[in-house]
């Protein structure tokens, strides 16, 4: 008889009892009443049509409720529905804010494990339509996020430069990603570019002459280590915070296909959580 | 008067219908009418998005996805703000939809890309494992009704005076070019047929972007005309 613990079910069973108890009483009376009953009291002078009808005072409970009903009336005309309306957006707004305070004081400082939980949880929701479950693009249709570049992406920007993460254009004076804004085409070209863009892919080791072409060329920027300088340019050895945060506020447009803005879909946390994950990817 | 009313029931009737009504009438119209205003910026479909979406409604997707995000917070964290009634106003019908098979889809271009939506309409599965939801390769290969959805254009232009060439935003240009005849059709679809262009090239399939070159345009590329529109 476990249903019966329940506290709802019990009321119900209650409620249930009363209903029956109480109907049967009041017919009884009524029957009673029909059976038995005689009228008596001083009649009105009016009749129609041979019927009379009695003197009564209106009964008291009546009375009462109809004049509770005006005064309810009132109060709810004047202050109770202006004060007290329901809203849908107003209780939606009441549960993110509710649940927006819980969630920061929760994971005001999480652990790197809590991180790498929320983050395989928002790239599982957000991003594995594209990146796939295994985060390694789904044969091309995305970036593969478990390496940092692919040779192919590393010459087409050189040949082509590279305002992916913004809008040239906006607002006649662009809109970028990084601080340095974009990166002009065509810096170097021929076996130069192919020796810079194997050593890039391949993470900054083998090729001499790679490493050469990057220290004339491209370390002016991307800095000696091919880390970004601190987030002026995107580190081109290993997802870092600033790559992700870029790319989930402005999205990405380039070689391999693109990638929209997630601007506002998550918060602080999220990010970084979801920052720490990809980066546990290619660790 | 109401002597005469109590004689005859069947205008009696009439008589209590009209009062209630009223009562109805001036709560629920001015509500209604504010509801249904299209929200600040709201632009009506381009021929091309209108075309996607009568593909749309021809293949039932709607049997499956909702278009209407509650506000919920389970709902908000999914899909993005929840919906509001202006958004609808140039919705003729509304798909909001009442079963979700599978997510729902007012907000779709926000998270989506053109590629990703050929990918997923060619072979669901290739990007979302275990989808069940239904292939549509016909639509690669089956050219759109241009001239029905230009026909639906113009009809809400004149009927219902949906703001067709017209600045709706205030930038000084107007925003969604139509026209005001039928002879207008061939100029219409040639700014279709550009549309059209660019979505073929983003979806990186040669077969839809030679089809819109000859001057026909596959379903698939109008559908994602519109679910790019979603936002
Ligand atoms: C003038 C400064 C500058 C120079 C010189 C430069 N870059 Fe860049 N690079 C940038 C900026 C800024 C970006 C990011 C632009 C964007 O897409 O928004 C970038 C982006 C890139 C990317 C794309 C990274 C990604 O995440 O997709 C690659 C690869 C790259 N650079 C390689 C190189 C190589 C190789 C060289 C040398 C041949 C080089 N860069 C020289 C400024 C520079
Ligand atoms: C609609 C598909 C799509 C979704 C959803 C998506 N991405 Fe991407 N993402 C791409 C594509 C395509 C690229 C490659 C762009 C290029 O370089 O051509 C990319 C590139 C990236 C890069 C590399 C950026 C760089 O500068 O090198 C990162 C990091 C990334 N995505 C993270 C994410 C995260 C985190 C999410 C989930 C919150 C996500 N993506 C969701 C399509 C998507
Ligand atoms: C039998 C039911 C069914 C029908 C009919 C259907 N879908 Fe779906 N759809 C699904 C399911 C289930 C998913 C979730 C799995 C997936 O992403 O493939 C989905 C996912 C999607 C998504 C991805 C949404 C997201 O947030 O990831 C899009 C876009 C979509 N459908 C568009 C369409 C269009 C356009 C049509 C009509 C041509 C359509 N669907 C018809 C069941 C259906």
């Amino acid at each position: 008889m476990n249903w019966l613990n329940d506290n709802v079910n019990q009321l119900a069973l209650l409620g249930a009892a009363a209903i029956l108890i109480l109907t049967i009483a009041i017919s009884a009376k009524y029957f009673k009443d029909i059976k038995e009953g005689k009228s008596e009291g001083e009649l009105k002078d009016e009749n129609w049509d041979g019927i009379g009808e009695y003197k009564n005072n209106s009964p008291i409970g009546w009375s009462l409720a109809f004049i509770g009903t005006i005064i309810w009336g009132i109060w709810y005309w004047l202050a109770g529905y202006p004060l007290n309306a329901y809203s849908q957006i107003g209780e939606y707004n009441e549960e993110v804010a509710a649940h927006n305070a819980r969630f920061e004081s929760k994971w005001a400082n999480p652990t790197k494990e809590d991180l790498l939980g929320m983050g395989e949880g928002v790239y599982l929701v957000q991003c594995s339509p594209c990146h796939g479950i295994d985060a390694t693009g789904i044969e091309g249709k995305a970036q593969d996020l478990t390496k940092r570049l692919l040779k192919k992406s590393v010459l087409a920007v050189i040949e082509e430069g590279s305002a992916a993460l913004g809008d040239k254009e906006m607002d006649g004076q662009g809109k970028f990603g990084y601080s340095m804004g974009e990166m002009p085409p065509g810096l170097v070209s021929g076996a130069d570019a192919e020796a810079v863009a194997e050593y890039v892919a391949n993470g900054f080791k083998g090729n001499e002459r790679g490493a050469e072409v990057y220290a004339n060329a491209c370390a002016s920027c991307h800095g000696p280590d091919g880390r970004g300088m601190d987030g002026m340019s995107p580190n081109l050895r290993e997802y870092d915070d600033k790559i992700i945060e870029a790319v989930l506020e402005h999205g990405k447009q380039s070689v391999i296909g693109t990638m929209p803005s997630f601007k506002g879909m998550l918060t602080k946390v999220q990010e970084r959580a979801v920052a720490a994950y990809i980066r546990s990817l290619s660790e | 008067m109401f002597g005469w009313l109590e004689k005859n029931p069947f205008f009696f009737a009439v008589g209590v219908f009209v009062v209630i009504a009223f009562a109805g009438l001036i709560e629920i119209i001015p509500d209604f009418a504010q509801a249904s205003r299209p929200l600040v910026g709201t632009k009506p479909y381009s021929v091309l998005e209108l075309a996607g979406r009568q593909v749309y409604i021809k293949d039932s997707c709607n049997a499956c996805h909702s278009q209407l995000i509650r506000p919920f917070k389970s709902e908000t964290d999914r899909y993005g703000m929840y919906s509001l009634t202006g958004e609808y106003a140039y919705d003729r019908p509304f798909l909001w939809g009442s079963k979700r098979t599978g997510p729902d889809l007012h907000r779709v271009g926000n998270y989506r890309t053109s590629d990703w939506h050929a990918n997923h309409m060619w072979d669901p599965t290739s990007v979302v494992p275990g989808s069940i939801m239904p292939a549509y390769k016909h639509m690669f290969t089956n050219v759109t009704d241009l001239e029905t959805a230009f026909a639906e254009a113009l009809t809400v232009k004149k009927v219902f005076n949906v703001p067709y060439d017209k600045d709706i935003d205030g930038d000084g240009k107007i925003d969604v070019v139509l026209g005001d005849s039928p002879a207008d059709f061939e100029a219409a679809k040639q700014r279709a047929l550009q549309e059209a262009l660019v979505i073929a090239k983003e979806t990186k399939r040669e077969d839809l972007v030679n089809m819109v070159k000859e001057g026909k345009i596959p379903e698939i590329v109008a559908l994602i005309a519109y679910l790019n529109r979603l936002k």
